[in-house]
């Protein structure tokens, strides 16, 4: 592949070699009778395996029973089954070298492990069991139930929480994906009942996806998977239909008042497109071009330029109904009103300026290059091949990506910025000291204040 | 029972320069570190968090790569990069695909041979690093906590007591002068060690190190402060005020035996034993069982990599109905047990099992999907400064797995002593804070 090596490097810079061919790894797919969809992929980096076992509902399937209810099941599918106590299970884990976690987001609910391959059986044994046989034992339950009222009042004292927070009520109102955790009151209320009959819905094989990344043979994995899960049986939820979340119009401002605050968490955002979407690659890479990496145009303004922040960065995040791009960094306290108008002049300097051949060309080289990491590692593997499966792309998506990504014009890419950095209609949250940065932030539209709670000061 | 094997080569460039390569040519993807044996706890006293700051500023230009050259270098040819200041090293590491292998190296010798900055680039960084640490720490619930609050508790030695993200005066007071000078003493060739990792031919990479490295004249060996501490006699207690978060906190850290010693091995063990996640003595007890703490952890900190005075350390959020004193009872108890019975056979094998498969993970990654090899390389890079034997990387496991389980009662007695501990208090000063959680 040619690539353009930019005017302004010394002439001493060697040129890139030849590129190898990235050759990703085969995958072995099956469909067991039971609708258990399996997917393989070996790689022989260290004799260990990774894994998820997902099912595709999570907390927005269960969200008007009560907020966070999915994730708060898969919290307790660890603590006990019908064969194992909470501390048998812990030790099992330990005895074949293996980590799991069970979690849930808005969309999926997951168990992921890993261990070491000479245990492969035993560890997807007792995946199986927590998938099957969770048994939701009452007193662990209620210590799980009262360590959650702990973490929700401590996740407001983190400025990042409070901004993702506010920002996600702003963009997705009534919709599920409008709270991203559950109250004090909330949380009280759980009820043992609620949890099973969440896991009983949400964790079955026709719903379930499993994965497999690591040092294995996959003939005989996928026998044993057959041997372990084959007499598994369930149907898929009903799936829900959602409200239409609001489609905000202008600017406004949201300052979310954090007494004490020695710098400002700003966070932008704007309604974009979920991951199956056709223009998901143009946006990505404008994306990257724009804040999504370390060369990238926020970053050198607002960091390597002005020395405003350390973490400025800009991301699209793909929920299953609907995504959103947004825009964040810490700042110091008095540039908050210089950080916006920076953050919307290189927004605006993408819909207004076609970004030059070699800018682009970096974008893709870098886009592109690291993507391929991904081929390196077991967990990194993992996780493409997760985002394939979840959003049922196609087959030959890992293989064409790069292509896609070098394929994409500056055209194109002004044309995506137009539509999807929406500046004029993009919301803004700013966690802070209030008396340090109202004024500044007012300047940006109609602006609104709110406690960490989420109550309207005056 | 599978052992990894990592293939490695190592030699020593006439200017004192280590090369150490690794080759795996399954994925088109080569990580490169360099490695320069000096982190925060030989900085210059009057300058905390210079080694930080410094690090910084080797992004900032060199002399034939200008100010953010060598991040869209790397960037730009498909990779990552950046670098992390420890307590006795400093790192500089990209991943890229393997066909970008000579410019990183170009890069990369480029800034070992001369740094080529100016007061605006330091100016910027300095802004930059003030809001990093008031990102981590200041404007954080529990930031900083222990790694910061605990070394002025424990230690008496500056070289390991002060703040290394430094105070914001000793920052302000940095200069130019300082950074060059800080340059000449510890960023040598014979105080460095090159890592190329994944796709990369051992006799290739050689001859590419000597081409790129070879002619960076070597310097006087750098001063090493010593880093010992006195003695501590009694146990160490300090309290630091809690500004957002809702949970008291406390750590306590007890400090460790040197480095591959046979002790330090088996406190490896014992530490799994109390810190090994939910199945870890502590997290069991004061978490699942007894019910006080929210969240219980902790361990050694960057068991390989440390080269000074360090300790194992337990981090603790405890229940606001229970009181320090009440937290710290049900933390001792569980060390007490330890003591007086040890802990069982079948608990140590099980240990020695996730300690195996945890250690390969290490290997692997480390950093994310987008850093393969990351453990890996900070291992090699470790063992070559500290120990002149990279390969250690493949031998270094039978050690662990050959701790015996009388040891582990041994370990506990000897080192989990109240004289040879540090506590931290962290307390929520705000009431308001709390109530109106």
């Amino acid at each position: 592949m040619a690539t353009v090596v930019t005017a302004e490097f010394s002439n001493m810079v060697p040129p890139l070699a030849p590129e190898r061919a990235v050759t990703w790894p085969k995958r072995a797919s099956a469909q067991l009778a039971n609708g258990l969809k399996v997917v393989l992929a070996e790689t022989h980096s260290i004799p260990k395996f990774h894994g998820e076992l997902y099912f595709r509902a999570g907390n927005a399937l269960v969200s008007e029973r009560a907020p966070g209810l999915a994730e708060m099941a898969a919290t307790v599918v660890r603590t006990g089954t019908t064969k194992r106590t909470s501390r048998q299970i812990e030790e099992d884990l330990r005895r074949l070298g293996a980590d799991l976690g069970s979690s849930a987001g808005q969309d999926t609910s997951a168990i992921s492990f890993a261990g070491l391959s000479e245990f492969s059986e035993p560890i997807l044994d007792l995946v199986n069991e927590l998938a099957r046989e969770a048994a939701f034992p009452e007193a662990e339950f209620e210590r799980e139930r009262r360590q959650k009222l702990e973490e929700v009042k401590l996740e407001r004292s983190s400025p990042g929480f409070l901004a993702g927070e506010r920002l996600r009520k702003v963009l997705f109102g009534a919709h599920p994906y409008g709270i991203v955790s559950p109250s004090e009151k909330q949380v009280a209320a759980y009820r043992r009942e609620d949890l099973l009959e969440t896991y009983q819905e949400i964790y079955t094989p026709e719903n379930a996806l499993l994965l497999l990344v690591g040092d294995f043979d996959s003939a005989a994995m996928l026998k044993s998977i057959e041997k372990i899960f084959g007499s598994w049986q369930g149907k898929k939820p009903a799936a829900k239909e959602s409200v239409a979340p609001p489609r905000p119009q202008g600017r406004r401002v949201y300052l979310v008042h954090n007494p004490g605050s020695v710098q400002t968490q700003i966070l932008t955002g704007v309604h974009a497109i979920t991951r199956k979407h056709p223009d998901w690659v143009r946006l990505g890479l404008t994306n990257s071009l724009y804040g999504g990496a370390f060369n990238s145009r926020l970053v050198m303004n607002i960091r390597e330029d002005k020395g405003y922040t350390y973490s400025p960065r800009s991301g699209v995040s793909p929920l299953q109904q609907h995504g959103y791009f947004t825009v964040s960094a810490a700042v110091r306290n008095d540039v908050v009103a210089a950080s916006l108008t920076e953050i919307f002049y290189e927004l605006d300097k993408l819909r207004s300026v076609p970004v030059p051949a070699v800018e682009l060309a970096d974008a893709q080289n870098y886009v592109a290059g690291i993507f391929s990491m991904g081929l390196a590692t077991q967990d990194g593997l993992l996780s493409q091949l997760s985002t394939v499966e979840l959003n049922e792309l196609p087959a030959d998506y890992l293989e064409t990506y790069r292509q896609k990504v070098r394929n994409v014009t500056s055209e194109e890419m002004l044309a995506t910025a137009r539509k999807y950095f929406d500046s004029a209609n993009m919301q803004i949250v700013v966690v802070g000291e209030r008396s340090q940065i109202e004024e500044q932030a007012s300047l940006f539209g109609p602006l609104e204040v709110f406690d960490a709670l989420g109550n309207t000061l005056s | 029972m599978k052992q990894l094997q990592i293939p490695i080569e190592y030699k020593t460039l006439k200017n004192g320069l280590g090369v150490v390569i690794a080759p795996d040519t399954a994925a088109p993807v080569v990580t490169l570190g360099v490695y320069y044996k000096i982190g925060f706890r030989l900085e210059p006293q009057g300058r905390s968090g210079f080694a930080h700051l410094f690090e910084h500023m080797m992004f900032q230009g060199s002399e034939n790569a200008a100010k953010m050259q060598h991040i869209k270098l790397i960037n730009s040819s498909g990779g990552v990069l950046n670098g992390s200041t420890m307590y006795d090293v400093t790192n500089y590491y990209e991943a890229v695909p393997s066909n970008a292998l000579e410019r990183v190296l170009w890069l990369e010798a480029d800034r070992m041979r001369a740094l080529k900055v100016d007061d605006e680039n330091l100016k910027n960084q300095r802004d930059v690093v003030k809001e990093e640490v008031r990102v981590n720490v200041m404007n954080q619930p529990y930031g900083g906590f222990p790694w910061l609050d605990m070394p002025p508790v424990a230690f008496r030695n500056w070289a390991n007591a002060h703040n290394f993200y430094g105070d914001f005066a000793d920052l302000d007071a940095a200069s130019l002068a300082d950074v060059q000078n800080f340059f000449r003493t510890y960023y040598l060739p014979n105080n460095a060690v090159l890592l190329l990792l994944g796709d990369v031919k051992p006799d290739e990479g050689f001859v590419l190190a000597e081409k790129y490295f070879g002619g960076i004249p070597e310097g006087a060996p750098p001063p090493f402060a010593d880093p010992a501490e006195p003695p501590q006699k009694e146990e160490r207690r300090g309290y630091v005020e809690e500004k957002f978060g809702t949970l008291p906190a406390m750590a306590v850290g007890y400090l460790m035996p040197a480095r591959r010693t046979p002790d330090w091995f088996a406190m490896a063990m014992l530490d799994q034993a109390l810190h090994g996640g939910r199945a870890g003595r502590i997290h069991r007890e004061l978490v699942l069982e007894k019910q006080v703490a929210v969240e219980a952890d902790g361990g050694i900190d960057d068991i390989f990599g440390y080269n000074g005075p360090t300790q194992m350390t337990t981090r603790i959020l405890h229940k606001p109905e229970y009181s320090s004193e009440q937290a710290l009872a049900a933390f001792d108890e569980v060390l007490r047990e330890v003591k007086e019975k040890g802990i069982a056979s079948d608990e140590l094998e099980q240990i020695k099992v996730k300690w195996r498969s945890d250690y390969y993970s290490t290997l692997e990654g480390g950093r994310g999907g987008y850093m393969p090899r990351y453990g890996l390389m900070h291992l090699l890079a470790c063992f070559t400064l500290f120990d002149k034997e990279p390969g250690l990387v493949n031998s270094i496991l039978d050690g662990f797995l050959n701790v015996k389980h009388d040891d582990i009662q041994r370990m506990a007695d000897k080192y989990l002593r109240s004289e040879n501990r540090a506590i931290v208090f962290r307390t929520p000063v705000s009431k308001d804070a709390k109530e109106a959680a």
